[in-house]
């Protein structure tokens, strides 16, 4: 071996080792330091990539109008565009409508953040949001959707984005009660592939819990991370197993729809 | 002697940067170009071991700072199954076995033939997304296999791969000016 090539191997060796060794605060202060370093790109490569699923959203559509083409006359399919065009606009409308109510309504300090990346991990379940520690955003607050479901909580907080955990990511744990029953267990998230609707599984429940399809599922409040009663999701179906029940859970969230969120500001949870 | 290998770090930074402006293409598997695993592919063809160790070591690390999750937990009584997660730096060890599989073929690229190193890219990185998918479930639990998990690292993968001959054309372009040799023939 070379002399060159055995020194660097040592080198490595020695760095390898280092890392390793590397306690968590200061692997949170790596990441943290390289977020914000990239932070102001993030806002960027969002828009790129809204700018790619537009494009791909166009030639699906320019697809779909070419063979309405063929079936029927021109003037009809001008009138089905503008319609669609009202229909687009009036769902833009009510999102941005409930967004504002929302918003009006919380009983929570909520600070608004636009969606500007989703998907930015390979296996992670996460987004990135136009908000930061500018506006007060810390790591660990708890961010919701329009519709008042849980999303996630803060993972990462930058000047001017923040990364956040989904709650269907499978290192996500959430404490969570079953309405109409004293039912309570961690809601974690399922691993999914692509196109496949986001599930979450309730676990650590009573083997001989009298659960149904359709309950719904709320924070509980317990363990410092979340308040209690946010909407997560719906029981779909429940298993027994060896030591303790396990029900899937369906989000009350669309996650593959999510523009707006809202994230906690409180300080403290109650 | 030392300008290449130092270009090639200022890549790889670069493509930290380049990353974050590309999109998944949801219309195809969910496939993404991975350029920075993508650099430290095609420049470990272009340099000595010693170079491969670096250039995997620091694409690793960069790696593992942006992909790497770590959350809050609250308190244990409640939250008692903390949930286990890849230890930082994984990457960098999976980037030297793939570093290691392009320096296998360094000899045939050096002798002109860098469409086989082009297309080696697209296996490394399915066997480096697939290793790290393995790796995810042994850590994690809850280990499956279904068609679109491999459609999606497969789509990934040869995303990365067609644009492997862009990163060569450029890393001869750097040689070039940097006075740097990469094959034994002139090309």
């Amino acid at each position: 071996m070379k002399p060159l090539n055995f020194l660097a191997l040592l080198l490595f060796i020695a760095g390898l080792v280092w890392v390793f060794t590397l306690s968590e605060s200061s692997v949170r202060h790596i990441q943290k330091t390289y977020y914000s370093a990239i932070s102001p790109i993030i806002s960027k490569g969002g828009e790129s990539e809204a700018f790619a699923n537009d494009f791909i959203k166009e030639v699906e559509h320019s697809k779909d109008l070419e063979e309405k083409l063929t079936h029927s006359n021109n003037d009809r399919d001008r009138l089905s565009l503008i319609a669609a065009r009202v229909w687009a606009l009036e769902a833009e409308n009510n999102e941005l409508r409930a967004a504002l109510n929302f918003k009006k309504e919380s009983k929570f300090d909520v600070v608004p953040a636009r969606v500007v990346r989703r998907q930015p991990q390979m296996w992670g379940k996460t987004i990135e949001i136009n908000r930061g520690s500018e506006k007060g955003l810390l790591s660990s607050m708890c961010v919701l959707a329009s519709n008042g479901g849980l999303v996630g909580r803060i993972q990462l907080p930058a000047n001017e984005v923040s990364s956040v955990l989904l709650i269907t990511d499978e290192i996500s744990q959430v404490s969570a009660k079953v309405e109409g029953s004293t039912e309570v267990g961690l809601i974690v998230g399922r691993r999914t592939t692509y196109g496949e609707t986001p599930r979450l599984r309730l676990r650590y429940l009573s083997k001989n819990a009298i659960l149904h399809k359709g309950m719904k599922v709320y924070t509980d409040g317990r363990g410092d991370l979340f308040p209690a009663d946010i909407p997560i999701g719906t029981i779909e179906d429940f298993e027994v197993g060896p030591v303790y029940g396990e029900a899937d859970i369906l989000p009350s969230v669309d996650f593959s729809n999510l523009q707006t969120v809202f994230v906690i500001a409180d300080s403290s949870i109650d | 002697m030392l300008l290449y290998p130092v270009s090639l770090i200022g890549l790889l930074l670069l493509s930290c940067i380049l990353q974050q402006f590309l999109p998944v293409v949801s219309a195809w598997y969910d496939a993404r170009l991975l350029i920075l695993p993508l650099v430290v592919l095609c420049g470990s063809a272009t340099i000595s071991t010693a170079g491969m160790l670096t250039l995997a070591f620091l694409g690793g690390f960069l790696w593992d700072a942006q992909q790497i999750l770590l959350v809050d937990q609250g308190d244990e009584i409640v939250y008692h199954s903390t949930p286990d997660s890849l230890k930082f730096g994984y990457s960098i060890i999976l980037y030297t076995l793939m570093g290691f599989l392009m320096q296998g073929v360094r000899p045939i690229f050096q002798a002109g033939k860098w469409y086989l190193s082009a297309a080696l890219t697209g296996v490394a990185t399915f066997l480096y997304l697939f290793s790290e998918y393995l790796l995810r479930g042994f850590i994690i639990g809850g280990f499956s296999l279904d068609n679109g998990m491999v459609e999606q690292i497969g789509a990934t993968s040869i995303l990365t791969m067609l644009a492997s001959p862009l990163i060569f054309w450029l890393l001869f372009r750097i040689a070039d000016l940097c006075g740097h040799t990469i094959t034994f023939q002139k090309h």
